[in-house]
């Protein structure tokens, strides 16, 4: 009897004592230099996300911050909750890419309120009575205007029918979509014969399992389609799967968008026509620089957008990144 | 050694582990907390009344009288009164203050600029230790001023406590329902579908048939109770699969958590479109509530207990009292136990199940509610996974997945296990993806001790039988 408990209660505060010996060697050196940068981001399990987390800690660390990066796992409960912990912890600067833009907003006025300064990137919170310090993302209109301008002449002078998977919960997706439908919106105007029409827009999650089963889909509803725009990379990997399953893959020509490694390399590969590419690591880079200027009391541009570039096959073979 | 004393030792020996054994939970709980604040052995920097005077009085030390100060803090209630102690001690000894700046690391700046450019002499800032971490004042060229820190755990400062324990009181609010359920020796996957069902439809309900910004008092409590009602009655629903057609309750509620969480979808969904004026589908997000006392349940407080803590307590001691007073909690356990037992010795089954998995409904439907209130909205996408949340609050609590077994006070604890481990891991900066392991396997030590509870009773029995009879082999 003495052993078994002995044992279970080794196991369960061995769990314990992992945790506290993790958390010593990154808390630590908190009281030198500048404070600590609580980080949340919408979803680790996307490299987009990893990569604005990875350049980020690798920038504040140069300029003396500690940095505590944590996963709201798209939950905006999640992501208050580390709002929440931040604030408890005493940080410099809190940065968030908001899970939510409205929900997202009473955390975020429990930040104002304490004086703790919140940046956001990539995605920006719009509720009401907020004070975002600083934003830096990516121009995703304007993105999504030359995602239309990919489509437009991946299916040159024929046009023909065109799926949309979106991942409407973001709003920066939303806006992707409408600027892709205004492009597509412009190339149609007086236009009789081959004319693009946008036939639908599916639910794709921005994510690869997702995307493949709702292109599997789209397929079966829409038998003549010619193009796919993927809202980021991983649906659009997935879209191309299904084709591949469906034998249609040399039919339908894919956009996506992000410019994420698995992305530039099926475009290389010519599975994916074109994206346009966004620099998650000069959000990280310039959310810090923007966090440095704020305790400098210096000024800054308060809301900065990153144009995309589009990324063709030709990009990819010159592309000293894909190996 | 004389055999009276090895006898006394044993027996003290048996009943300290037999103490531990019986309350392992809460011996789990305290080491937790003591783990967490080890870990979170931190610098606290003081923004007080009582801080604000100490500056005022090393300022004064430092520079008698008649030097000049700037006093320089943050916009916030705290910082106010911290400046205001300052203010009043510089004040008190004749000193000038040149200036107060109540703002940004920008604020500070300007302030200074006019400053130099009025020709003012500036001798000392008095501020706190974050505030003279910022480049203005580190640039000033004049003596900064700022309480003495002093280390003391993080997890253990009120507002840290406070947020454990409310950051998880919904959680702990549904694991209540749940620790019923499974006390019947069933389960309920569809508590988090639930949740966002009810905070949808309470949201709905304010914004189209209750006034929207406007809305009443009553009207508010008349749509967190059509939410509360609806999740109920999802409940019922499960209850009615389990019993009237036996349906395992994994099924019937795996099968409600999926339509749960499309009705919420749909309905958030329904409700976007008809605010952008039908045309394009709607997006899935939160159906935002402006009415300010919509957020008073999830974000109010009581004498500055939070109010979903408050909730939590006023429920949690209830459904103690149900369990532990009432005939309804003896029916409960006595179905758990042996179902083919309880129907013959007179336990009405059918409808201790059916209360059951409503009242669990129920708890998932107040859980959705203070969510709701709490995020201004309601989210179709609230409460993923928390059904696992919760499942492993009432395992780590105690009580047995065989059913029969388990008690509300343990799943409190339970509830609080898991709260002060997730943010332990928090703030002592553990990376996600290894909190995710820590997490997983304390769920399986908790689970390890509940297969080997009974062990250890049958080998007690044995062992007194053993040493009162003489040996049989």
């Amino acid at each position: 009897m003495k052993r078994a408990l002995a044992a279970t209660v080794a196991v369960a505060f061995g769990c314990a004592l992992g945790a506290c010996a993790g958390g010593t060697d990154g808390g630590e050196s908190g009281s030198i230099a500048r404070g600590t940068i609580g980080y949340s981001a919408m979803t680790l399990k996307n490299p987009f996300f990893k990569i604005i987390a990875d350049s980020l800690t690798a920038e504040a660390e140069r300029h003396g911050f500690d940095v505590v990066v944590t996963d709201a796992e798209r939950d905006v409960n999640r992501q208050s909750q580390q709002v929440d912990n931040f604030l408890a912890s005493g940080v410099a600067a809190i940065v968030l890419n908001p899970v939510d833009r409205i929900a997202i907003g009473p955390a975020v006025r429990r930040a104002n309120e304490a004086g703790v300064p919140v940046f956001t990137s990539d995605l920006q919170a719009v509720a009401e009575g907020v004070e975002i310090a600083g934003h830096v993302g990516t121009d995703n209109y304007q993105g999504g205007l030359l995602a239309g301008e990919a489509m437009i002449e991946a299916l040159g002078e024929a046009g023909g029918e065109v799926l949309v998977l979106h991942f409407k919960q973001a709003n920066s997706c939303v806006l992707r979509v409408d600027g892709f439908r205004h492009a597509i919106g412009e190339y149609n105007r007086d236009r009789t014969e081959g004319r693009i029409e946008i036939v639908a827009e599916l639910e794709g999650g921005g994510l690869r399992d997702e995307g493949y089963r709702a292109m599997a889909d789209g397929i079966q509803a829409y038998p003549d389609l010619a193009g796919v725009f993927a809202i980021n990379d991983p649906s659009a990997l997935g879209a191309r799967t299904a084709l591949e399953q469906a034998g249609r893959a040399d039919q339908v020509r894919i956009v996506g968008f992000d410019g994420e490694i698995a992305g530039r390399e099926a475009i290389r590969d010519g599975e994916i026509y074109a994206d346009p590419i966004q620099y998650p690591d000069r959000m990280g880079v310039m959310t810090v620089q923007n966090i440095v200027r704020y305790l400098d009391g210096e000024d800054f541009e308060r809301v900065h957008l990153i144009p995309t570039e589009l990324y063709r096959q030709a990009d990819a073979e010159q592309d000293p990144t894909l190996d | 050694m004389p055999e009276g004393d090895g006898g006394r030792v044993g027996r003290w020996r048996r009943r300290l582990l037999d103490l531990l054994g019986r309350n392992l939970s809460v011996v789990v709980l305290v080491l937790l907390c003591l783990i967490s604040s080890v870990a979170t052995w931190r610098e606290q920097n003081p923004i007080t009344s009582r801080s604000g005077g100490a500056v005022a009085r090393q300022v004064l030390e430092a520079c008698q009288a008649s030097c000049s100060v700037l006093v320089v803090a943050r916009d916030t209630e705290a910082d106010r009164v911290f400046a205001q102690a300052i203010e009043q001690g510089l004040d008190a000894a004749g000193a000038r203050i040149a200036g107060s700046v109540f703002g940004q690391p920008r604020d500070v700046r300007l302030e200074l600029e006019r400053i130099a450019g009025a020709g003012d002499s500036l001798d000392a800032i008095a501020t706190h230790r974050i505030a003279s971490d910022w480049g203005p004042v580190r640039t000033a060229g004049v003596r900064v001023f700022a309480p003495r820190s002093y280390h003391w755990p993080t997890f253990l400062t009120a507002r840290n406590l406070l947020n454990v324990v409310n950051q998880n009181a919904d959680i702990a609010i549904i694991a209540l329902g749940m620790t019923l359920v499974i006390l019947t020796a069933g389960i309920d996957l569809s508590v988090g579908s639930l949740l966002a069902l009810a905070g949808v439809i309470a949201a709905v309900a304010v914004q189209e048939w209750f006034g929207g910004t406007a809305a009443s008092p009553a009207g508010l409590l008349a749509a967190m109770l059509l939410g509360v009602g609806a999740a109920a009655l999802g409940g019922l629903l499960s209850g009615t699969m389990v019993t009237a057609f036996r349906v395992p309750p994994f099924v019937a509620t795996l099968g409600l958590m999926m339509v749960a969480r499309g009705l919420a979808l749909i309905l958030a969904v329904g409700h976007q479109r008809r605010l952008v004026g039908g045309g394009a589908e709607g997006t899935p997000e939160a159906v935002r509530v402006d009415a300010a006392a919509f957020a008073w349940l999830g974000n109010g407080a009581v004498l500055g207990v939070p109010n979903p803590i408050v909730l939590m307590l006023v429920l949690f001691v209830a459904a103690h009292l149900l369990m532990t007073r009432t005939m309804f909690g003896r029916y409960v356990y006595a179905v758990g136990g042996n179902v083919e037992a309880a129907r013959l010795s007179g336990v009405p089954v059918t409808a201790v199940l059916l209360a059951v998995y409503c009242l669990c409904g129920a708890f998932a439907g107040l859980a959705g509610i203070v969510d709701a209130s709490r995020f201004e909205g309601g989210r179709p996408n609230a409460g993923e996974l928390y059904e696992l949340q919760v499942i492993a609050a009432v395992v780590v609590g105690g009580a047995s997945l065989a059913g029969g077994r388990g008690r509300i006070a343990g799943t409190l604890i339970g509830a609080m296990i898991i709260a002060v481990i997730q943010n332990g891991l928090n703030i002592a900066g553990v990376a996600s993806y290894e909190q995710k392991v820590v997490f997983g396997a304390l769920i399986l030590a908790a689970v390890l001790l509940d297969r080997l509870q009974p062990k250890i009773a049958s080998r007690r029995a044995r062992m007194t039988r053993a040493s009162t009879s003489t040996p049989v082999q």
